[in-house]
């Protein structure tokens, strides 16, 4: 089958096309250009794109839970403002996604958070709320909740993750190694 | 000695998890938090009490955690060496016997201060931890399940 947006291997994706698959528009599937599929460059680097949108979502979340509606009417405030001061014309469409892109992430990562949801009904961890305690706690803090990882097992290196494989996978031929 | 390497796997595995947490607390030093404070009710004598059952804690739980870092680490480099299954065996058993240690501290001391709380009070402190986990994972549900190996290079 003729697949649209067909390109030669040499001719891969640019970061405007990635972020664009990375972050389709809410409601509409992006078609995958063909030729992601003979490229594992430009898969690996989807993917790599894919995964920054989850770590900005996961990196401003409680940032952006804490801010109250005056400071999200200045963010927005100053946001036009960029605008106005970037949008002179005939400065071509390169220049114009440079701040697009950021923009449009912030702009998405903020609607995920609040559609659907009132304002009073925000919720941020009541345990993540470190202003006000002292050194100690917060030393304490941490102590407890690394406490917390290592006696459940929960951790991102050192656990049985990093030390062995999952059970029931079978062991990689001698001399070959992961991918 | 296959089995015994695979009976701590797989104990690590199942009962672990089931076990490692007593009850669906906050994080952290919840008893310093003026949120926390304000939403169960908790009076400045509990706050001491609570602190007071921390503190007597804290040394054994600073042991704890470094005594399992230092068993993971030589398990680490066991494996690393190709160290033999019995050996590495018995790291793993180390490592798990600190890892029950460290648990126990913390169960006993989330116990402690569970008394020190009234039935509601502590009732209230999980659900509001529950509410707070279910609401997160509606927002962000959208998103995939993100796995370790799923991350950039």
């Amino acid at each position: 089958m003729e697949l649209e947006n067909r390109r030669s291997p040499d001719d891969h994706l640019t970061d405007d096309a990635l972020f664009a698959l990375a972050l389709p528009a809410a409601g509409v599937p992006e078609v995958l250009p063909a030729h992601l599929l003979e490229c594992p460059q430009c898969s690996r680097a989807l993917a790599d794109w894919k995964n920054a949108v989850r770590d900005l979502a996961d990196a401003d979340e409680d940032v952006l839970e804490k801010r109250t509606g005056e400071e999200w009417s200045a963010v927005e405030d100053s946001t036009l403002s960029a605008i106005r001061r970037e949008g002179t014309p005939g400065r071509g469409r390169v220049r114009t996604l440079r701040w697009a892109l950021p923009v449009a992430a912030s702009l998405l990562v903020f609607a995920l958070l609040v559609s659907g949801r009132p304002d009073s009904a925000r919720v941020s961890e009541p345990s993540d709320d470190t202003a006000g305690l002292s050194a100690q706690d917060k030393a304490d803090d941490a102590l407890l909740r690394d406490v917390d990882r290592l006696a459940s097992g929960d951790e991102s290196s050192g656990g049985w993750g990093a030390l062995a494989p999952d059970p029931g996978i079978p062991d990689p031929p001698q001399g070959e190694g992961r991918s | 000695m296959k089995k015994k390497l695979a009976g701590a796997v797989l104990f690590a595995a199942l009962v672990g998890p089931a076990v490692a947490r007593p009850a669906d607390l906050p994080e952290g030093k919840w008893w310093k938090r003026p949120r926390v404070v304000a939403e169960i009710n908790l009076t400045p004598d509990q706050v001491r009490v609570i602190e007071d059952i921390f503190a007597r804690a804290r040394p054994k739980l600073i042991d704890g955690k470094g005594e399992l870092e230092k068993r993971q680490g030589d398990l680490q480099d066991a494996i690393e060496s190709n160290a033999d299954r019995r050996d590495i065996a018995a790291k793993v058993e180390a490592v798990e016997n600190a890892r029950a240690e460290l648990q126990k501290t913390r169960i006993v001391m989330v116990l402690d201060m569970k008394q020190a709380l009234k039935p509601e009070q502590w009732e209230r402190l999980v659900r509001m931890h529950q509410e707070f986990r279910r609401e997160r994972r509606e927002r962000f549900g959208r998103f995939p399940e993100r796995r370790r190996d799923d991350r950039p290079r």
